[in-house]
């Protein structure tokens, strides 16, 4: 491990002044649970680590007009236990519960949760220098790849690893960025970019840019949502597929419904083709099971990751019923 | 970056001259000759460094030394009063939850997060929140019967 | 007679692990024991850890928390390359960085895998001595490499070892296995495949070496401390009788720990260059490639069977990998478990670019019971039998594999009888896979045979001092398994004392010798002697006692703290009593040492170790997750001595087990030639959400020569059987065997698509 120091800045402001003529040699960090790991592993080599917690008032959970609006460094345990979350955004409560395990939900954040880095044990591992690092090739693409991704790929084959990301995108959220350029608020299904963009990273926040605010919108009546993880173990464990399942359902139809899924892709994946199938027809487990599939036609699988389309089928169409 | 940390180390003032950087985890373990806190991994994933900091538990390998100032930390050097051994550590014991004995300390300080948030914990309820400390030896099946017990022994207070 | 050099040559380790058992002769008693008549009041009841309390404390001193005054920390800088020469190497640069004290090249030429050592340092801190590390200059030539078993078999692969990569080490035939397949009714051939497992012990490996002038005196974490004391000797070369090895608390070992370490010589060369004591400690990463590893397997195994379930045929080709190190011995189940007139095996060792295989908790029997159990399975099936039957059927009272020696002592059938009822056989679907909804219930059973004999000459002391207190000493490690308990019990239990009262000293090369800890072989070695030596100072005490009682030392009992005419009873004095009159006498002013040792059992006998596994699984067919609900272990350990402990054995033997069914491999990678999955997120490992609701039984028999006690070992039988029990009731669910583990859900759909095309 290199040697560090830490900062802690008092306002989000100061994170801009902190870091003005420092590059690339600092890094932000919320609850620290990847961060950390990260330096440890000299997979990243930051001079000064900011420490957001140091700012006041960026924790909370707030029930406002027109939505939820939740602080960049509310804990995930926070999230799985409120009561709001849990009653009107059951996705996101169970995506939150889902995530790692009681203690690391204590320290981790939602924030922290979103910008997290990739699992690939290539990009993990500190004597491999792959594409996602400055190298020159992706090892996974011929090599061990049976938890990467069958969707999206394409010079790196990671899979993004939130769990809170599916769930926010199907219940369309939105993210406010503060950066030296001024605040800005999109949807955080625009935040996500594939490595065709940039391989090096799996958003489009710079370096000194702090995500402050999840906001997602008041729930539509009849509106329904759940978070449906599959994972190799009973324990805690990245999702090897997961499904975000949102919309208005009445009389065994789905009037709209929107569904992402996690596990499959570098980025959280909208199945769009497979929601137009479904919106609007009884709902069967066989029209879910057929839409699925229609949908990952364009999947490529590599070599030891086929079975995640199997499973996707599966995930999906339970997370879907257990709607109804 | 030294700095002064004052915080409360088993119910005393303690202070620390240490990089705040450094985990909470080695400046236990050495500056403070605490060792009944337990390196596994190093890495966040196997729970033999868990201890208690405000009643939650916590990763003490990934807990930097500067985020205890002003706080509560308890040790398992800190669980027993005046010679006596807690519920917890009475259950381990009678149990026999334990092999090597080398997860054991992150296991009932975890298991003592648990109990203080919830006294009474469901046969799942336990199995969901000790599933993330690992037990080489296989022990987590008495683990669950010690918190058990030990449950049972401290409806209306922890008695010793 | 090769030198037993566990771990210093990679390949011996796991050769000579077997040997201890198999070849393993003893000197026969001169009065052969019969501990059937013993009847107990400690001994076989449930005693709770006498160091329990120093645990749950926190106060137990474990090698990580040694710390001398003015310790250095030593730190290994280690091959990233599976292969390569070494050209050249600088270390000079490391003397600059303040604070570093220490600097040694530890390799020259070839380094053979990643994670080899190649140099060291020692530093004031770990943070320098990291920062040391890199400024040793090391120029590789990479060479071509094969990490993966299928890379290293083919045709033109690069070569390991000076040798072939494939290479037969183990033959074995008994009558005549053509014959034997014409005689079966049913002929069937299968592969089964296990995967390289980590012993990934919770607390990694580490040593803690300092001198004193020509002596040295090092704390490891290890489950052998002469082995660590001679092997130091050897590789030093000093002589061992200037060398002291301590080992107070281990966090696990499971077979990792057996032997000496280069790190632990490392930590020794450093320190005599610093002239300070040095302290290295592993990573978890380390403890992932360099450490030892349990050697995968690919068995094909060829049977035949008449219809009413005789076994004719058995025939097993092994490949088995263990990187650089020679494999395991997988066949022992397929020779000796169960009665069968023709039997041939082969085994391949399979070398590659990666770290050392280590005996790993009943090496080659996890492996070797998880393929023979299967086959059973899936031949039970084709002839419509019961599987459980299959297995009574042919049931066998010898050991085949062993000169058809018949067994001291064999309780499997008893073992059968209580897990069936226990688990509720009757439940199990009579044809596989017989149900039909998305998720299926199966049932399964599997059986095991071990040695789980103790080693002759292993020593022990009790030692009684003029104030009335004991000891009990003996140069053994307790490595969880309650060794310093049931020392405690057995010395209690023949003095009339209660365990508290006995001091237990374990873990000091000053201590009488003692094996290893691992093989199963320590209860029946420590406990013996322990025994014997108790019964010496008893016997010492009770010609005292008689005297003050008038009677003779034969008519005197010993009970609860008091010596007592067995005649008539009201005749008696107390332990405490007796002592102090003794010393008033000035007969009993020193302390007196009584020597017991284990000296072997009589030829002609084999002594194994039973058991047998039933297991309960849900399998989702629509996503292959496996949920093992229930496993039932029953074992026949000849005298229970500990009964909370051994169940704990049981307990934790099932838990591993379910691991290695459901998730555990080590994954290496082609590209790299690294392990792809150092680190506990990504090399799984079951903890309280995987694990099943266990039931821990055993079958309380006496074995009637095999020590004074009637004692065998339980350290690895309860490893062996859970895999292949598992596997079974997956089979017994959903109809097709899954034939590989870990059974993760891609093999699990893999299978059933089999299934389809079957
Ligand atoms: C053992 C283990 C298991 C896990 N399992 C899961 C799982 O199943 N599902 C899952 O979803 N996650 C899982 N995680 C990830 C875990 O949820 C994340 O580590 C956590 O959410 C990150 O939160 P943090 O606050 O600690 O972030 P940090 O570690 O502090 O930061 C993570 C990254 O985000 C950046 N960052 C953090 N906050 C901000 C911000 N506000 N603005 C800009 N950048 C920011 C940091 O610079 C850093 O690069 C697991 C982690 C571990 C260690
Ligand atoms: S998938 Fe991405 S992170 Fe992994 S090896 Fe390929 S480029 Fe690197
Ligand atoms: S040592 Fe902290 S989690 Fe393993
Ligand atoms: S008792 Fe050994 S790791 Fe839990």
């Amino acid at each position: 491990m290199t040697n560090f120091k830490i900062a802690e800045p008092q306002t989000i402001d100061q994170v801009t002044s902190l870091t003005i003529d420092k590059k690339d040699k600092y890094k932000l960090m919320a609850g620290g649970t990847d961060l950390l790991a990260e330096i440890k592993d000299e997979i990243i080599e930051p001079e000064v680590v900011v420490d957001l917690k140091s700012i006041p008032d960026l924790s909370y959970i707030k029930k406002e007009k027109n939505g939820v609006r939740i602080g960049a460094l509310t804990s995930l345990a926070r999230l799985a236990e409120d009561t709001l979350i849990k009653n009107e955004y059951p996705a996101l409560h169970e995506a939150a519960n889902s995530v790692a395990s009681p203690q690391l939900r204590n320290m981790g954040t939602a924030g922290g949760n979103l910008c997290q880095r990739p699992r690939c044990w290539y990009y993990r591992d500190p004597q491999v220098k792959c594409r996602k690092k400055g190298g020159g090739r992706c090892f996974a693409f011929r090599g061990k790849n049976k938890y990467h991704a069958i969707l999206g790929g394409g010079l790196c084959y990671i899979v993004h690893p939130s769990d809170l990301a599916p769930a926010l995108i199907a219940l369309d959220a939105e993210i406010s960025i503060n950066s030296p350029k001024g605040n800005t608020t999109i949807p955080l299904t625009n935040f996500y970019t594939l490595p065709k963009i940039n391989v090096r990273k799996e958003n489009i926040l710079a370096p000194n840019e702090v995500l402050r605010e999840i906001k997602i919108p008041l729930i539509k009546k009849e509106e329904k949502s759940t978070y449906s993880k599959f994972i190799e173990r009973g324990t805690w464990d990245f999702a090897i597929v997961s499904a975000a399942v949102k919309g208005t359902v009445s009389g065994g139809i789905f009037r709209d419904i929107t569904i992402v899924l996690g596990g499959v892709a570098p980025v959280p994946w909208r199945l769009t083709k497979a929601e137009n199938i479904i919106k609007g027809k009884k709902i069967t487990e066989d029209l879910v099971r057929k839409a699925t599939r229609e949908a990952l036609k364009e999947a490529k699988p590599l070599e030891e990751n086929g079975y995640k389309k199997e499973l996707a089928e599966i995930v999906l169409y339970r997370a879907v019923l257990s709607l109804l | 970056m030294i700095e002064t940390i004052n915080f409360k180390l088993n119910d005393k003032p303690t202070r620390l001259n240490v990089d705040g950087e450094r985990m909470l985890l080695w400046a236990l373990r050495s500056e403070l000759s605490l060792t009944g806190t337990k390196f596994g991994c190093g890495e966040g994933f196997c729970g033999s460094c868990t201890v208690l900091v405000n009643k939650e538990a916590v990763r003490s390998c990934q807990f930097p030394v500067k985020d205890v100032k002003g706080k509560d930390v308890i040790t398992i050097e800190g669980l027993a009063k005046n010679g006596n051994l807690h519920p917890l550590q009475k259950a381990f014991i009678k149990h026999d939850a334990l092999q090597c004995g080398f997860c054991t300390p992150g296991m009932i300080l975890n298991a003592y997060s648990v109990l203080l948030k919830n006294p009474q914990p469901s046969h799942k309820d336990i199995l969901q929140n000790m599933d993330e400390n690992l037990c080489r030896c296989g022990a987590h099946t008495r683990i669950v019967q010690a918190i058990k017990t030990a449950a049972k022994e401290m409806i209306g207070g922890e008695k010793r | 007679m090769r030198k037993k050099e566990y771990f210093a040559d990679s390949e011996e380790a796991s050769l000579l692990y077997r040997e201890e058992f198999r070849d393993m002769k003893t000197e026969e008693p001169e009065v052969a024991p019969s501990p059937e008549k013993d009847k107990f009041e400690i001994i076989g009841k449930s005693t709770s850890r006498i160091d329990g309390e120093k645990i749950v404390t926190g106060r137990a001193p474990y090698t990580h928390d040694i710390k001398l005054r003015g310790m250095l920390y030593g730190k290994i800088l280690r091959s990233p390359h599976a292969c390569a020469e070494v050209i050249s190497m600088d270390i000079s640069q490391v003397q600059s960085l303040p604070g570093v004290k220490a600097a040694i090249q530890l390799k020259k030429g070839r380094v053979t895998y990643a994670g080899e050592q190649v140099a060291a340092v020692a530093a004031v801190d770990e943070k320098t001595a990291e920062q040391a590390l890199k400024l040793i200059k090391v120029e590789y030539k990479s060479l071509p490499f094969a990490v993966t078993e299928e890379k290293a078999m083919e045709e033109g692969a690069p070569q390991v070892r000076k040798r072939p990569n494939v290479q037969k080490f183990n033959e074995y035939t008994r009558g005549n296995i053509d014959k034997g397949f014409k005689e079966a009714d049913f002929v069937l051939e299968n592969t089964y495949k296990t995967a390289v497992e980590i012993h990934h012990p919770a607390e990694t490996h580490g040593s803690v070496a300092k001198w004193e002038g020509e002596r040295l005196t090092v704390w490891d974490s290890t489950q052998a401390i002469f082995g660590v004391r001679d092997g130091l000797a050897r590789a030093l070369k000093i002589p061992a009788s200037r060398i002291k090895v301590i080992k107070h608390y281990m966090g696990g070992g499971f077979g990792s720990k057996l032997g000496i370490n280069d790190y632990t010589v490392a930590a020794a060369m450093l320190a005599k260059q610093a002239n300070k004591p040095v302290k290295i400690i592993l990573s978890r990463r380390e403890n992932s490639l360099c450490v030892g590893n349990r050697p995968s397997s690919l068995q094909t195994i060829k049977g035949g069977v008449k219809k009413d379930g005789t076994l004719t045929a058995l025939y097993l080709k092994n490949y088995t990998s263990g990187g650089i190190g020679r494999g395991d011995y997988c066949s022992e189940p397929v020779v000796d478990l169960y009665k069968c007139p023709n039997v041939q095996v082969e085994e391949h060792s399979v070398f590659t670019n990666t770290g050392a295989s280590r005996p790993t908790r009943a090496p080659g029997h996890v492996q070797g019971t998880f393929a023979l159990e299967g086959f059973l399975e899936e031949l039970a099936n084709k002839i419509n039998l019961d599987p459980l039957e299959l297995r009574k059927k042919n049931y066998s009272t010898k050991n085949q594999g062993d000169k058809e020696t018949p067994y001291s002592s064999k309780g499997l059938n008893k073992c059968y009888q209580l897990g069936a009822e226990k688990i509720g056989w009757k439940r199990r679907n009579k044809r596989p896979g017989e149900g039909n909804g998305k998720v299926r219930r199966g049932l399964g059973v599997a059986s095991q045979i071990w040695w789980g004999v103790g080693r002759a000459g292993t020593q022990a002391d009790v030692k009684l001092h003029p104030d009335g207190s004991v000891e009990a000493i003996c140069g053994t490690q307790d490595i969880g398994c309650g060794t310093r308990t049931y020392m405690a019990t057995i010395t209690a239990e023949t003095l009339g004392l209660r365990p508290k009262d006995v001091t237990v000293k374990i873990g000091n090369t000053e201590y009488p010798w003692c094996g290893g800890s691992g093989g199963s072989t320590t209860t029946p070695s420590v406990a013996p002697a322990i025994r014997d030596a108790a019964l010496k100072a008893a016997d010492y005490l009770k010609k005292m006692a008689a005297e003050k009682l008038k009677a003779k030392p034969d008519e005197i009992n010993i009970t609860k703290g008091k010596f007592s005419n067995k005649n008539d009873p009201v005749q008696s004095i107390g332990y405490k009593k007796l002592i102090e009159e003794l010393r008033k006498e000035r007969k009993f002013r020193r302390e007196k040492v009584f020597h017991g040792e284990y000296v072997g059992r009589p030829s002609g006998f084999a002594y194994n170790t039973f058991g047998a596994h039933f297991a309960e699984v849900e399998v989702d067919v629509e996503t292959g997750k496996v949920k093992v609900l229930k496993v039932v272990g029953v074992h026949e350990i000849g005298r229970l001595i500990n009964k909370i402990t051994a169940e704990s054995q049981i307990i934790g033997g099932i838990t591993q087990g379910v691991s290695t069914a459901l998730f555990e491999e080590r994954i290496m990678d082609n590209t790299t030639g690294n392990v792809a999955n150092p680190n506990f997120r990504d090399y799984k490992i079951a903890t309280s959400l995987d694990i099943p609701e266990i039931t821990p039984l055993i079958v309380d028999t006496v074995d009637p020569r095999i020590n004074n006690l009637g004692a065998k070992g339980l350290g690895e039988p309860p490893r062996i059987p859970p895999a292949g029990a598992i596997a079974n009731a997956v089979y017994n669910a959903i109809g097709v065997h899954v034939r590989e583990i870990p059974m993760t859900p891609d093999k699990v759909l893999q299978a059933l698509k089999r299934k389809e095309v079957d």
